[in-house]
This record gives structure tokens, C-alpha cells and sequence, in this order.
């Protein structure tokens, strides 16, 4: 086993592996990744590819170039280290290289005169080169492995004097791999039948069943979606929703029918330049959709389409090929080979589609009956941009004119690929690619283990970092491609490794050793994702919805969190079981995302999201302490425990726990928990109220209602209104008031015959029944409100200009922005106070000055709700009331929180 | 020596940040990281690069652009010129957000008049704000490059005008951690009834980690999202749950050995501390009366004032940076509430008290010379007037405008009574001194002790900064004490 590991020592020995050059070719040149480059990187700012910021003409990331073969300055000579007038101005007295920042160390100099004394042989970086297939290695226990990764694994744990941990026990397992693959826990039938199915092939069945599963495709949707910078509004200012779900259901249905990732990424990238592209091809495309758009008045849409062509050329480069290439839209990259020119030849791959930050977000495509998803279509021959350079990043000062094409240090673009998107996707896709597949591979590894093999996921260039296990990397990248980016297949084969069943359990001398796990000599142990966080909580009460896909849904959150400027729209918890869907299903606005959610690390999806950070913080305790759905989810626990359990306490403990955490308490965990249940049932015995809210956190947070119509709106029979277009004067809005003279007319008002500023037909004309064609209008309706115990009354407007709206004289409700669909204001509590059953008056005074967007409209509607009535004989002793608080804690625990 | 080799004394200062960064890029990367990414970002107070100025940020943002023209830069040549059209030559090449054709030049209905023994102009709309006008230093030659609400107020506070980077709170706390251990580092507080046009992500972490966000208070409802126990769960009941809840996981911790189970049981006992110490913090009833007329404040109501009140006690009890939000000061005159004349008063009225009282109340109670108050929009108004509906419009308002604007400084490390940097006869350009957003950046974060050119986060292959790639932020010297 692990003698007396010091931190020290596993270092030292981990750097030897990562040199392994070194050790090979014993005292010779220095290898020239590992111990030169760092030191060269430092003069690259001034001695790098960049053009615009070299000094002195000296180059020295090439051997050409900084040996003055290429024109150049030579501060290089091979093989004599002291002609070379790097050395020189590294050690010179006054004015040292660099000339900021520490003075190189005499070792480092001892390097660099090393390296040129044996010829001063530059390597590309390792990740420009092709992967190679590894040798299988020799190791200590070849009983231990059980595929290629668990060789190349062991092969560093032995250099390093290292042993494997354990296999994890059968519960930890199945609710590691369950998490994994699906995002959901197992359930406790589920976890049982595996524990107790001591045949050889059960584990492989296991993992078989859960790739099948259509919540496979679910909770792997949501990595790629963080990619794709999914969300369900166009951003900025207005932040206005869009209606791009049908592009996420496809990633979810594309990842469940494991479409090879070539194939995957093709459909993405370029799915309208195949030949007769179906629906889902052109759906696929939405990938690119989800730029950002800006809708605020005034902008300059070639300026936010500029934006999101180079969002959409970093976020290729990010994803597929884990290259910051943004980094060369204002200059050419510092340490990466990719020139500005470059930069903007792959922009020009992304710089023919018909997309322009429009505000109907158009192309889009009818995926269904009313639902138009936005897609990528190429512009027509006639409307071909051509590209230029834009100087500083500026897409107002254009330089060279460029023409699409790949960065030159890659691979060549076939020649019988076109030069448009769809070739671009092939290049990328080329067994040539040396990123493309250590990519995808590493993504999935740090999905698996907390961390990439390439700690830097987004950046495999110079400046990320190098990886912990480079053969292993490579293996599995080979392995992908040779199986023909099967996405399942490559998940699969290091769910099924030795490495990864290991027990996340640590002895201290490991945990100050490898405190990151970087050698993995032991299993994967990281908080869960926010999406996981609260899925699991439904599926363990009990009240999770399975149902796959559609449109966004909204779950509870606390009132006054969608305060937007330009809309007064509110948050209006779903209905039924979608209140209860999968977190991916959660609607999506990027200005004010599920809070709950954010606080724990979820993108808000303005921009690509390779790599999520994850934070421990004290927010994170009150969302699951505090947070109304999570206690809904440990009332619910409680009662499925209770239910599914025989009578003791004990029992109920053990079926809670196992309800979430699979395992059953241990009989001090299960003790402390029975003390804290009798603790609390006492507490809450002096406490009815506690009990009573406690019991029912359903009824707290949600009621199923009746909505009551009070005013009908133009949807329904609007009913006639009285209305004046000269101000009415003093006391207009009281109950007393004399409309007698006022004109009469239905609902909806406007001038909808005329079209709007863009000459489109007027979308309100269909509704409308009154003409209103003043800047004031001011009406009045006497309505009545027949029914006790209402609640929730609410204003359903649509409306062009601004209003104010009043009950009784009371101000009840004003906007001072227009709503293009009916949209609900909450009637204020003083209003609502001042209702009556008879004789209300509904006093409202709508402005529009006109010269915005489309016809004047005004349709107004007040709804109210019918509270249900409970069923009796609910469960509220204080004993009862207890479980929740147990469950709570259950919820709380930070094995629970933790995939281990 | 050779010539190749001559350039190290004509070295610019941009070669050397940048040469600095990637030493410090690279110590990074070489040193021992901590156990795992969650602990090593942490609020924990953290010694700043160099000798702060100031402790502690209170940022007072009206969101919508308030004019110069009317509050802080007189132009009699422009009330000269009012009513005439506006010469061609100064809309050739200009975009505007909605002035259409040739507008009309606009002078202001206000009169200025000078203050304190400085002789800063200001005017009759902030005859309290007057009264403090020596403590302050007034820059009149803000210029920005964008004229839209959300790119430019990203711009301000993130150093970006696209979604996506690290607000200006965010960096102070990143840089030098919280002095309070109970309540967050960066607070949001946010009146006008809506938060400003680009949203929580004015105050969210961007690429830093989550920790370092703004946590937006609440003057009504719950001050802190989930900060209260659920319906039912007393306080006593909450204390024995997290007593059990530290039991089970100190006791699975002994088995795993998982430092983060430690940290995590940590941050559940500040949780529970902050469910005391943020109610406590954020209630302002009991202030004594003396202070609840200075700042103009009501307990309970969602205001201005009392945002600046709660500032106050905020940065008291360590608060590093404390971000107020005032929403209204889009001035089109496109309807009555955006007229200069019918509404603009009534805001000005609603910031004149508090902003005054902060001043003097920080000042009685020796904080104002640690803590820094920053004023200002994200851009300025036109000197022309808008007029969007065409003449027939009985209201008066200006369009956004980049190109000058005015914001006022104050506080920890300001040289009061300074008026810095000046417009045209119009007030349309700035000409002289101009001061751009990178340059206020640059400023608050060298006033906090941070060289704005060093403190950095690596992300995306890049060190990204909050003054932005290039070095042209520069830190305006003339406005320090």
C-alpha cells in the first residue's frame, strides 16, 4: 500500500512523468515542451506571432524565425549557446530580458543554454500533433485492469509508487453510474436489484440499461447545451423570449439515438447546405441560433450581427477544438498559431447566413402548428457578403478582404470539400484534426471525473494546461474515432474502467498528496450540477415529471424576480406536472435566470460555457434549506417514505435514505436522526401553525385554480365599454362619476387598419371592434364579482402605448410599455380592497403618442382565481410535521449533494 | 552589444504589464494549488497590491442616462442657440439611438448657480447636493463609445459591452475578499421599480467564480433570496437541523476524509448567521429620527433613500462594495414621465437628500475617508433636443449621448472640489481631459489598492482584466487627494 506519501514526492514524480522525454534520453537536451517553452513563453509577447507587437524583429517561437533564418533578427545560434544573444540578455546586468517581472533563474538559463548547446530543436506544441496510439504499458497488477484506460492509468500510479483504491460498494455504484449517465438517481428497487445480482455481467447491464434510457439523452443534452449557449430569450436589453426549444429537444433526441458525433456535428454546423435537408436538419442548426439579439430601439443590426458571427467563430473554435481563436478578432494570437487574417477567413465561413439581428429573430421554420424555431439559412447568391479584416476588432474599420478558409498550422482543407460551412464541419471533423476527438473526449471525461484530463477543458492551446495522463488522452481519442464517434460507446467504455468504479473514500496521505486526484488512484468525488440538485430531489419525493420535451416551463420561484425593464410579464408557475419537470426544461431567460439554479454555477447562457466553476457558498445552503419547491420535495419525501415504509421510525428513516442516497442509514446516522425527529415532533407539538405550514407545503406554494373571468377581453365576448378622447377632467376614475355622455364601443380599441412602420399587416386589426385614433383614451366599465373567495386578481392586457388603470378611484395597475400579447398585471391590494359584489368600476387611461412599433391597441380583461377546496383528512400531527424537517436534513446532506 | 538587442530602454508600458501578467500567469499555474477550486475562492479578506485609499465602494448608478445639461454642465451658448436647428456639420457621421433628420438645439430650463468655496457649478435642481459640493470632484468630460442603455452600462461595470464578464463588485471582492464574514462581499440594491436595462448581469461574476457575485437586497420581501426559513421551521428548530445536519456529515467526513464536506458544514453555520445578520443590517427602523430626515428615508419603502441609508450601514459592517441602482433617467420627452421639465425634477428631488446626506453622514461618522462614492449614468444627453413624435409633441427631452456626460466622485481617496475635464460651447463634445470608463475603472481600483493593470483572471486563453485587453485605461491622477 501507499507508504508514507508525501506531497513532495508525488509532485516530483508526477513532473517526471509529464518529462518522460527526459528521463529517456538522460542528460541531454532538455525537453523542449516541458521545461523550454515556459521559459520562451515569457518572451513571446514581445517575440511571438503577433506582428503589430514585436519588438526588435526577433521571433522566437520558431526555430527559423529566431535563428534568423527567415529574415529576422538571430538570437538564436544552435549549438553555441554563448554566441547566442538570448542567453546574453537573459544575464545582462542592466536591461535584462524580460525586462519586467522576475529575472530568470539560473536554472532556467542553464536550460535555455542546455537546449541550444544540443541544437536548439523547437517541437510543436503536443496538442497541434496527431495523437498516437500508445504502446499498451507493463503494470504492477495486471488483475486490476479492466480495459486500456485502466493500463494506462495504473502505468502512472506505479511510477508514482501508487496502488488503486477499492472498487466502490454496489450503492455508491449505482448511484454514481445512475447520476452519470441519466442525472437521476436509481430507485430503490432499482439500486436493490443491483446490489443483489452478484452475476458477472451485472454491472455491464446495468450501465447498458441506463444508456438506453431516455433520460440519458436528457442530462447530456445539458452539457452540450452549455456549449451552445442555450437559453430561451435573445439577451441584451429587452431580453425578449424565443422560441428555440425545438432545437434542445433535437439535441436530446440526437444524443438518445447516439448520432455519431461527425454526424452530430455536421447537421449542427451546417444542416441547410446538405442536399434536401429534413425538418430536424434545419433544427439542428439552431445551434448557431442561440446568439444573442438585440431588440433595443436605436441599434445597429449589422453591428449585433457582427457579434454573433464571432461568437459563432469562438464558439466553434472553443468547442470542437478547444482554441480561444476570439483571441485574434482585434489582433493576431499571442501564443497560438492563428493570425487576425486567419481569424477572419473562418469568420467568413460564418458570414453567409440570412440572420441579421432581427427582432422576429428570422429565418425561422414552422416545426409545428404555430411553433417557428430560428434557423441557419445561407443567403441568397445575390446578397454574398464579402469579408474583411477589421481592424482592432472593429467591424466599422475593415481592412484586407479575406476569403474562408482554416489556419495554415492545421491541417488542409480537402479539396473536395467546399469552402462554406459544411466543409468547415467535414475539416473539423477530419481523422486529420488533431483537437477535434482529445476534445470531445476530455469533455466527457471531466463530466465523469470533475476534471479533464486537460485540466484547461477550454484551452488545449500553449497557454492551457498540459494533460495529467497524455497516452490515456490519446487512447481514448483514437478509440473514438476508430469507433466512429460513438458517443455511447466511448461513455460506456470509462463507466466500465476499473478507474472509474474506485471508491471516492481518500486516506489523508493521498489527500495531501494528490489532493485534486490528478493521478486517479481514486474514484470521482464532486458537488452535483445545479440541474442535478434539484432533479434529484424530485425524483427521490416522488414528484418529478418524465414527460420528455416541449416548451419551456416555468417552476415556482419567489415573486419580484422578473423585474425587466420593457416588460411587465410575469412569472406564472406552470401547471400540473410542469411544475415538476426536469430541471433542462426550466425556462431559460439569460438577463434573469432561475436563481435558484445560478447559485449553483448554472451559465446564465450568454456565452459559451466550456467549463462550469464550481463554488461552495453559503447561498447555496438557504436554496436548499429554504428554497419552497425543495421543502415541497422533503414533504413529499416524508410521505413516500412513510407510505412505503413499515411502522417504526426506523423504517421510514432507512426508506428516506435510500430513497435518495440508496444505502441505508448507518445505526448512528439512523440515531441522531431519530433524536432529531423526537426533538422536533415536541417542538412542533407547541406549535400548530409550524405543523399545519409544515404538512401542507404543497398548499403554501401552489393551488390548482379556477381562473374566473370578471372582464371579458377581445379573445372572448369583450363586452361595450364607455370611452372618451377629450380629457374627462377631475374624478374620472371614482364610481360616482357620470360616463353617461361618453361614446360607447366593444373592445379591442386601436387603429390597427393602418400597418406598422415596416408596412406588415397589423397584427391586433382581427381583434379589433372600436377605432381609436388619439393620442388619449380614457374608458369605463362597470363589472361585478359574483363569486366569494377569490383570489388573485389580475389584469390581462394587451396594450401599444402606456396605461393606468383604476377600481373604484383606487389605482389598481399601470404600465409604461407596450405588450405585443395579453399579458397579466397583478390588480394592486388597495384596489383589490376596494372591490365589491356589484357596481365596481373599471376606470382605465391608455396614451399612445404613436411612432412605435405598430398600430395603436388597447384590450383589456381582469381574471381572478378560484382557490380548490382541500380535501380533509390530511396527515398534520406534529410527528408527521417532524418527518419533513428529517427529510430536509436528508435533502441537506452532503452526500447527497456530492456524486461520489 | 548588438542593436537587436538596444530596445529594453524604449520599452512601452504596455510590453511591460503585459510581460508582468504572464509572470504572474505562470506563478500561477506552477504554484501548489489548494485543495480544490471551492476553497481556494473564497471571501476571506485578502491584502491588496498596494496601500488602499479607500476600503469600501458605494457606486451610485441612475440607469437611463441623466442629463449634464440640466444637473451638472451650464452652457450659456447652447440656451443662446435654443429652438435653432442644429448646424449640419455637427450630425455628419454622428448615429444616434432616435433623433431623426435635423433636431433643434435644446437649452436647459434650469439655472445654475455655484457652490461652496470651490465655485463648482451645479445646478438648482441639487440645491442639497450644493451644499456638499466641496467633497466632491466633478468630471464633466466623461466620454463613452456606447449609446445604448445595455452595451453602455456593461461597458461601465463589467468592461465589456457584451454579456459575459465580471462586474466592477465583483473584481474588488475577487481582489481583496469581505470584511464582514456574515454578510456577502457585494451587495445590489436596486430602487425605480426595475432593475436597469441590462439586468443581473450587471452584477454578475461573468467568468470569475460565482462567489464573487452581487447578491441583490431586497427593501421588501425577503433582503436576501431563501434567506428565510421556510414556512413552519422556527429559528430553535433550524438550529437543532443544522446541529444533526453537522453531526451526519462530520461523521461521513471521517471516512472520506472530503475537505469540501468541512467547507460545506462552514458555510451552512454563515448561512444560518447571515439569516440574522442580513435582517438585522438591512432594517433601518431603528435609526434614530435625526437620520431618517436627513436622508429623506421611510422605513419599508422601496426608495432611493433608503438604499443610500442602508449603503451606509452596509459599508459600516464591511460590505466591500455596495451598488445602488436608481431606474428613471431616460429623459426622451417622448411622453410627460420622460419630459426634462415634468419629471426630471421629481428624480433629481429623489436623489438630491440622500446622495447629500450619505456624504455628510459618512462624514460625521469618519468613514468617508475610506469608503469612495462614485455618481453617474451610462452616457449623457443630447444637446439637441429629441423630438421623436415630429413637432406636434407639447414635451421636451434629449436623445442618449456617448460622446459627453458628467459623474462625480467622492469620498476615499478624492480630492474634493475639483471640477476635471470640460465640454464644447454646447456641451456635445468633450474638450478637454476626457475620461472614459476604463479610465473610472482603472481609478476605483487603484483608490481600493489594486493595480488595475495586474489584477487578472485567466480565462479563455486570456488574462482577462476589468480595464479590458489594451492598457489605455490610465488612472486619473488629477482627481486623487
Amino acid at each position: 500500500m501507499i507508504a508514507s506519501v508525501s506531497q513532495c514526492t508525488i509532485r516530483l514524480v508526477l513532473s517526471a512523468v509529464l518529462a518522460l522525454a527526459v528521463v529517456s534520453s538522460g542528460l541531454a537536451a532538455p525537453n523542449f515542451a516541458v521545461e523550454v517553452r515556459p521559459i520562451l513563453q515569457k518572451c513571446l509577447p514581445c517575440h511571438g506571432p503577433d506582428d503589430n507587437s514585436r519588438m526588435a524583429n526577433l521571433r522566437l517561437d520558431s526555430r527559423e524565425s529566431a535563428t534568423g533564418e527567415t529574415g529576422g533578427y538571430a538570437g538564436l545560434v544552435p549549438g553555441e549557446s554563448s554566441e547566442s544573444r538570448l542567453i546574453a540578455r537573459v544575464e545582462a546586468d542592466t536591461n535584462p530580458m524580460p525586462p519586467t517581472g522576475e529575472r530568470l533563474s539560473s536554472e532556467e538559463v542553464d536550460t535555455l543554454r542546455h537546449w541550444i548547446d544540443a541544437g536548439a530543436h523547437y517541437e510543436r506544441h503536443w496538442a497541434f500533433e496527431r495523437p498516437v496510439r500508445p504502446a499498451q504499458p507493463d503494470v504492477s497488477d495486471p488483475r486490476w485492469v479492466r480495459n486500456p484506460v485502466d493500463a494506462l492509468v495504473l502505468a502512472t500510479l506505479d511510477e508514482n509508487g501508487l496502488r488503486p483504491s477499492l472498487e466502490a460498494d454496489r450503492y455508491t455504484l449505482v448511484r454514481r453510474v445512475s447520476l452519470d449517465l441519466t442525472g437521476l438517481p436509481p430507485t430503490p428497487d432499482e439500486a436493490e436489484a443491483f446490489v443483489s445480482d452478484d452475476s458477472t455481467g451485472a454491472y455491464e447491464a446495468l450501465v447498458d440499461r441506463l444508456l438506453s434510457a431516455a433520460a440519458y439523452g436528457e442530462r447530456w443534452a445539458r452539457v452540450w447545451l452549455d456549449l451552445a449557449r442555450y437559453a430561451d430569450s435573445m439577451g441584451y436589453e429587452k431580453d425578449s423570449l424565443r422560441t428555440i426549444w425545438p432545437y434542445r429537444d433535437w439535441v436530446v433526441k440526437a444524443l438518445n439515438d447516439n448520432l455519431p458525433f461527425d454526424r452530430f456535428t455536421v447537421l449542427q454546423l451546417a444542416g441547410d447546405l446538405l442536399s434536401e435537408p429534413t425538418q430536424d436538419d434545419l433544427v439542428a442548426t439552431g445551434f448557431h441560433r442561440n446568439t444573442m439579439t438585440n431588440t433595443e430601439g436605436g441599434t445597429d443590426d449589422e453591428e449585433f450581427r457582427d457579434e454573433a458571427v464571432k461568437d459563432r467563430v469562438a464558439t466553434t473554435g472553443q468547442t470542437w477544438m478547444g482554441l480561444t481563436w476570439g483571441c485574434a478578432q482585434c489582433h493576431s494570437h499571442k501564443y497560438d498559431p492563428i493570425s487576425q487574417k486567419e481569424y477572419y477567413s473562418l469568420y467568413a465561413f460564418f458570414n453567409q447566413t440570412a440572420d441579421a439581428d432581427r427582432n422576429d429573430d428570422s429565418p425561422t421554420l414552422e416545426v409545428a402548428e404555430g411553433v417557428s424555431t430560428p434557423i441557419f439559412r445561407r443567403v441568397s447568391d445575390e446578397e454574398r457578403r464579402e469579408t474583411f479584416v477589421h481592424k482592432r476588432g472593429n467591424f466599422m474599420s475593415l481592412g484586407e478582404r479575406v476569403e474562408p478558409n482554416v489556419p495554415a498550422a492545421f491541417h488542409g482543407f480537402s479539396p473536395a470539400s467546399a469552402k462554406n460551412r459544411l466543409g468547415l464541419a467535414q475539416w473539423l471533423m477530419s481523422e486529420e484534426n488533431p483537437l477535434t476527438a482529445r476534445v470531445a473526449v476530455n469533455r466527457i471525461w471531466a463530466r465523469l471525473f470533475g476534471a479533464g484530463i486537460v485540466k484547461t477543458e477550454e484551452d488545449f492551446g500553449t497557454q492551457g494546461t498540459p494533460p495529467t495522463h497524455p497516452d490515456l488522452l490519446d487512447w481514448l481519442a483514437l478509440e473514438f474515432m476508430r469507433g466512429g464517434w460513438d458517443m455511447k460507446a466511448i461513455i460506456k467504455t470509462i463507466v466500465m474502467s476499473a478507474t472509474y468504479r474506485q471508491t471516492s473514500d481518500a486516506s489523508q496521505e493521498l489527500l495531501e498528496g494528490d489532493p485534486n486526484n490528478d493521478l486517479l488512484a481514486r474514484g470521482p468525488r464532486f458537488r452535483l450540477p445545479a440541474e442535478m440538485v434539484r432533479d434529484q430531489a424530485l425524483a427521490a419525493s416522488g414528484l418529478l415529471s418524465r414527460k420528455v420535451g416541449g416548451p419551456p416551463v416555468m417552476p415556482w420561484q419567489p415573486d419580484g424576480i422578473w423585474q425587466v425593464v420593457y416588460s411587465s410579464r410575469l412569472w406564472e408557475t406552470s401547471p400540473g406536472e410542469d411544475r415538476h419537470r426536469r430541471a433542462l426544461y426550466t425556462l431559460w431567460r439569460r438577463t434573469s435566470p432561475y436563481p435558484s439554479m445560478t447559485t449553483f454555477d448554472a451559465p446564465s447562457g450568454e456565452t459559451c460555457t466550456i467549463r462550469r466553476i464550481r463554488t461552495n457558498t453559503p447561498l447555496q445552503a438557504l436554496v436548499t434549506l429554504n428554497d419552497p419547491p425543495l421543502m415541497e420535495a422533503a414533504q413529499f419525501l416524508a410521505k413516500r417514505a412513510k407510505r412505503e415504509a413499515h411502522s417504526s421510525s426506523e423504517s421510514v428513516l432507512e426508506q428516506m435514505f435510500r430513497l435518495l442516497l440508496m444505502r441505508p442509514p448507518s445505526a448512528e446516522e439512523s440515531r441522531r436522526l431519530l433524536a432529531l425527529h423526537d426533538e422536533a415532533a415536541s417542538d412542533l407539538a407547541e406549535d400548530p401553525s409550524g405543523t399545519r405550514k409544515l404538512s401542507n407545503y404543497d398548499r403554501v406554494l401552489y393551488t390548482e385554480n379556477r381562473e374566473a373571468t370578471l372582464v371579458d377581453d377581445s379573445r372572448g365576448n369583450a363586452p361595450v365599454w364607455r370611452y372618451a378622447t377629450v380629457d374627462p377632467g377631475e374624478d374620472w376614475t371614482s364610481s360616482h362619476f357620470d360616463d353617461s355622455r361618453w361614446k360607447t364601443g366593444r373592445g379591442s380599441f386601436g387603429n390597427s387598419k393602418a400597418a406598422d412602420n415596416d408596412g406588415n399587416d397589423d397584427p391586433y386589426s382581427a381583434s379589433q371592434r372600436t377605432v381609436w385614433n388619439t393620442p388619449d383614451l380614457w374608458m369605463r366599465l362597470e363589472f361585478d364579482v359574483p363569486a366569494r373567495g377569490l383570489d388573485d386578481f389580475r389584469f390581462e392586457v394587451r396594450h401599444s402605448g402606456s396605461f393606468r388603470a383604476f377600481i373604484n378611484g383606487i389605482p389598481a395597475a399601470t404600465d409604461l410599455d407596450g405588450a405585443g400579447t395579453h399579458v397579466p398585471y397583478p390588480v394592486s391590494p388597495s384596489a383589490r380592497a376596494a372591490l365589491r359584489p356589484n357596481g365596481n368600476v373599471l376606470a382605465v387611461h391608455v396614451v399612445h403618442t404613436g411612432l412605435t412599433d405598430g398600430g395603436r391597441n388597447i384590450d383589456f380583461g381582469l381574471t381572478a382565481l378560484q382557490p380548490p377546496e382541500f380535501p380533509d383528512g390530511r396527515d398534520q400531527t406534529p410527528e408527521s410535521a417532524a418527518w419533513v424537517v428529517v427529510a430536509n436534513v436528508v435533502l441537506n446532506l452532503d452526500e447527497a449533494l456530492t456524486k461520489r | 552589444m548588438s542593436p537587436g538587442f538596444e530596445f529594453a530602454q524604449h520599452v512601452t508600458r504596455r510590453h511591460f504589464l503585459d510581460a508582468c501578467q504572464i509572470g504572474l500567469a505562470s506563478m500561477f499555474l506552477g504554484s501548489v494549488r489548494p485543495a480544490t477550486a471551492a476553497q481556494e475562492h473564497t471571501l476571506a479578506p485578502k491584502a491588496p497590491h498596494y496601500e488602499p485609499k479607500a476600503k469600501s465602494v458605494i457606486y451610485l448608478h441612475m440607469a437611463g442616462g441623466p442629463s449634464q445639461l440640466e444637473l451638472f454642465d451650464p452652457k450659456p451658448e447652447l440656451q443662446k442657440h435654443s429652438g435653432t436647428d442644429c448646424p449640419q456639420h455637427l450630425l455628419e457621421g454622428k448615429r444616434f439611438a432616435f433623433i431623426k433628420g435635423v433636431p433643434q438645439l435644446l437649452g436647459t430650463p434650469y439655472r445654475f448657480q455655484q457652490a461652496g468655496q470651490s465655485g463648482t457649478w451645479i445646478s438648482e435642481l441639487l440645491p442639497r447636493f450644493a451644499g456638499v459640493a466641496d467633497e466632491a470632484a466633478i468630471v464633466r468630460s466623461m466620454t463613452t463609445e456606447q449609446f445604448n442603455h445595455a452595451p453602455a452600462q456593461l461597458l461601465l461595470h463589467t468592461g465589456n459591452a457584451r454579456l459575459g464578464s465580471a462586474s466592477m463588485g465583483a473584481w474588488a471582492t475577487y481582489g481583496l475578499g469581505s470584511e464582514n464574514r456574515d454578510l456577502p462581499g457585494f451587495v445590489v440594491l436596486v430602487s425605480g421599480n426595475k432593475t436597469p436595462s441590462a439586468g443581473k448581469s450587471l452584477w454578475g461574476s461573468g467568468f470569475l467564480p460565482s462567489v464573487y457575485q452581487g447578491v441583490q437586497c431586497r427593501t421588501q420581501g425577503e433582503p436576501v433570496l431563501f434567506l428565510g426559513n421556510p414556512e413552519g421551521m422556527s429559528r430553535s428548530l433550524r438550529r437543532k437541523t443544522l446541529d444533526a445536519l453537522g453531526d451526519l456529515n462530520r461523521l461521513r467526513q471521517e471516512q472520506s476524509r472530503d475537505p469540501d464536506t468541512l467547507a460545506r458544514i462552514e458555510q451552512y453555520e454563515l448561512a444560518y448567521r447571515m439569516q440574522v445578520s442580513v435582517p438585522e443590517v438591512m432594517d433601518i427602523s431603528r435609526e434614530p429620527d435625526s437620520i431618517h430626515s436627513l436622508y429623506g428615508t421611510q422605513p419599508g419603502k422601496l426608495s432611493f433613500a433608503n438604499n443610500c441609508l442602508l449603503a451606509r450601514r452596509l459599508v459600516e459592517n464591511g460590505v466591500r462594495f455596495v451598488q445602488l441602482y436608481d431606474w428613471g433617467w431616460d429623459h426622451h420627452g417622448n411622453a410627460r414621465r420622460t419630459d426634462i421639465r415634468y419629471d426630471l425634477p421629481d428624480r433629481a428631488r429623489d436623489i438630491d437628500r440622500p446622495t447629500a446626506a450619505l456624504i455628510k453622514d459618512l462624514k460625521q461618522r469618519g468613514l468617508l475617508d475610506q469608503t469612495l462614492i462614485v455618481w453617474g449614468g451610462e452616457f449623457g444627453r443630447t444637446p439637441m433636443r429629441e423630438n421623436r413624435q415630429g413637432d406636434k409633441t407639447e414635451y421636451y427631452g434629449r436623445d442618449h449621448h456617448p460622446d459627453a456626460f458628467t459623474m462625480w466622485l467622492a469620498g476615499g481617496g478624492i480630492k474634493g472640489g475639483v471640477s476635471y475635464g470640460s465640454t464644447d460651447d454646447i456641451g456635445y463634445h468633450v474638450d478637454s481631459d476626457p475620461v472614459t470608463p476604463r479610465d473610472l475603472q482603472a481609478t476605483l481600483l487603484h483608490l481600493l489598492g489594486l493595480d488595475p493593470y495586474q489584477l487578472h483572471f485567466s480565462h479563455q486563453g486570456l488574462n482577462q482584466r476589468l480595464i479590458g485587453p489594451t492598457d489605455e485605461g490610465r488612472i486619473v491622477r488629477e482627481l486623487l487627494a
